[in-house]
């Protein structure tokens, strides 16, 4: 039976150095090559291991002439992503609250095709937008990115809200309703504090989705007058400088990383919370 | 009598009253979703019986189904359709089998487990472009970590240009594709295995069931209601997928990775033949709904034919 236990553990942790091995290497290898020297990660004397750390190559894509156009990048993108998340929460935080809570007519239905919309392709909508907004000329505005966004994102925030506030006790409610008080001042007073770990979880969601996203603004960015970061390190993938192709990835990785870290639990949450129906 | 009416009309008139507080609530983000969904989706329909004037932004005339009929006989866009499906396929088969047996390592008690968690879903927080370039560095013909491995141990005698290839291509993508979605699948399954009710293993495991028979008996139908969603959401939006393929080899070589979205992308804004593109769309968005009511209509179909068990 000891002897199980052992080849069991030996199992499992071998296993858990193969998966991180497959999962991380990838990003351990676009780290390895921003910090070499160029002639090195040409070489072909394979190393897993640097032998010598350089940060030129960040240096020269923080460069303000570089062809990625970082900061302009990372400017629009945080404005891009900010405005989509916090206009995500606005609309969806009702939007949730009268799915989860109140007497809704068609109640499945607006829900199943609120969802089933976030699995259609992306491109049967963009077509059409593109039109619209070359003839309003508002292309290659923060504008057209950011209503898209949050349409795009908007399906999924309401339902990550929504399975947070059912989960939220009725009592409160009721008892916040029998000493008269009307549904906005219950929004906005007891179930808006009461769902903070929900809008934390839909705050990072829309962030990321917004900051990752790459085919709208290729579409509708289309005279390159605005640049998010996931275009300008498409950019920089036209030159052929290696070093400062993978330097740029990680400063674009950076934000999103962060906010993974520190925020897994609330991701994590949210997976759990949909699961259990 | 005049009570009861009252009262009833009180109710009458405060549930209707809710009824518009819940509409009122709802209808931002309805219209929202009306303006960016459902009318492009119509105006998408419209124009993909006709043929679409891209400097005036008119529809110059109506051509029937010539649109489709084009398509249809055209050899790049069927396949495209073939590989499209082929490549969902692919990617939803490979991930879901990883993300099941990630979730089952991640089930299991050990030291760094809350370390080994993060790095496992990391990567979807990558953005499609940034995976794109690091696949792509990977696979690089002379600085690619690939190369250089298979060199080194003599697996192949001189470095390969992985990418030049089309269906080694496809396989690239499809493998940058499955790296970003194990993640969020892993997360799905790990609550699912952790939902389940574990006095039914300790009891199997009593019994005398071994580890493959308490798989096969027990965990696997257990987990099935699970994986078959995730499964079908992955065959989605591995369909819809785009900027992998974009990064990498914008469809190429010989057109060998072009799935039916890059397909669609390029009809629409590289050749500016909108009709065709949203002709295209709608093909594409008949798959998708096939993906996705095929199982439910055969499962309701199994139901009416063989009873409810």
């Amino acid at each position: 039976m000891k002897k199980n236990l052992i080849l069991k553990n030996f199992f499992i942790y071998f296993s858990a150095l193969i998966v991180f091995l497959i999962m991380f290497f990838p990003l351990y290898g676009l780290i390895l090559t921003s910090l070499q020297p160029e002639n090195i990660i040409r070489s072909r004397n394979l190393s897993f291991f640097p032998t010598e750390i350089i940060f030129t190559h960040f240096a020269e894509v923080l460069k303000p002439n570089h062809i990625s156009n970082i900061y302009e990048g990372i400017k629009n993108s945080l404005i891009v992503s900010f405005l989509t998340s916090f206009l995500c929460i606005i609309l969806a935080f009702p939007a949730a609250y009268s799915l989860a809570r109140l007497n809704l007519p068609a109640k499945n239905i607006i829900l199943g095709t609120l969802i089933s919309i976030y699995f259609l392709p992306t491109i049967l909508f963009v077509i059409p937008l593109f039109v619209i907004l070359v003839s309003y000329q508002l292309d290659d505005t923060i504008l057209s990115l950011v209503v898209p966004y949050t349409a795009f994102t908007l399906p999924f925030v309401i339902w990550i809200l929504k399975s947070f506030i059912d989960k939220l006790p009725v009592e409160v409610e009721e008892a916040a309703k029998i000493d008269g008080c009307s549904t906005l001042q219950l929004l906005i007073h007891i179930i808006f504090p009461l769902l903070r770990p929900g809008l934390i979880a839909a705050f990072i969601f829309a962030f990321i989705l917004s900051w990752v996203e790459f085919l709208t603004p290729l579409i509708f960015t289309n005279n390159l007058k605005i640049s998010t970061v996931a275009l300008g390190l498409f950019r920089s993938t036209i030159d052929i400088k290696i070093g400062q192709q993978a330097a740029a990835a990680i400063i674009t990785l950076i934000p999103v990383t962060i906010l993974m870290i520190f925020f897994q639990q609330y991701i994590t949450k949210v997976v759990l919370s949909g699961s259990d129906k | 009598m005049t009570d009861l009416l009252n009262q009833s009309s009180n109710s009458q008139f405060k549930f209707s009253r809710e009824k518009i507080l819940a509409f009122t609530l709802i209808l931002p983000s309805l219209i929202l979703v009306f303006i960016t969904y459902l009318y492009p989706a119509i105006f998408t329909f419209v124009i993909s019986f006709a043929e679409y004037d891209i400097i005036r932004l008119k529809i110059k005339k109506f051509i029937q189904f010539k649109n489709f009929e084009f398509l249809i006989s055209n050899y790049f866009f069927t396949s495209s359709v073939l590989r499209t499906i082929y490549f969902g396929f692919l990617i939803c088969v490979c991930t879901t089998i990883l993300s099941f047996l990630i979730a089952l390592l991640l089930n299991e008690k050990f030291i760094g487990k809350a370390f080994l968690r993060v790095m496992i879903v990391l990567p979807w927080a990558v953005p499609s472009v940034v995976s794109g370039v690091l696949w792509g560095q990977m696979f690089h013909a002379d600085t690619g970590f690939l190369n250089a491995l298979l060199y080194q141990l003599g697996v192949i005698s001189g470095y390969k240009i992985w990418l030049a290839d089309p269906l080694v291509a496809l396989h690239v993508i499809a493998i940058a594709e499955i790296w970003k979605a194990i993640p969020f699948m892993t997360l799905f399954f790990l609550s699912g295995l952790q939902s389940l009710p574990s006095e039914v293993f300790e009891a199997a495991a009593v019994d005398g069931a071994n580890v493959f028979q308490r798989f096969s008996n027990i965990l696997f139908p257990l987990m099935l209601p699970i994986a078959i969603p995730l499964f079908l959401i992955q065959f989605v939006l591995a369909m819809k997928s785009f900027d992998t393929i974009f990064v990498l080899t914008r469809g190429g070589p010989g057109g060998g990775t072009t799935t039916l979205n890059y397909f669609i992308y390029q009809e629409a804004f590289e050749t500016f033949n909108l009709g065709r593109a949203s002709a295209a769309a709608y093909v594409l968005l008949i798959i998708t709904l096939a993906v996705v009511l095929i199982p439910t209509i055969s499962r309701f179909l199994i139901k009416f034919f063989w009873g409810n068990k």
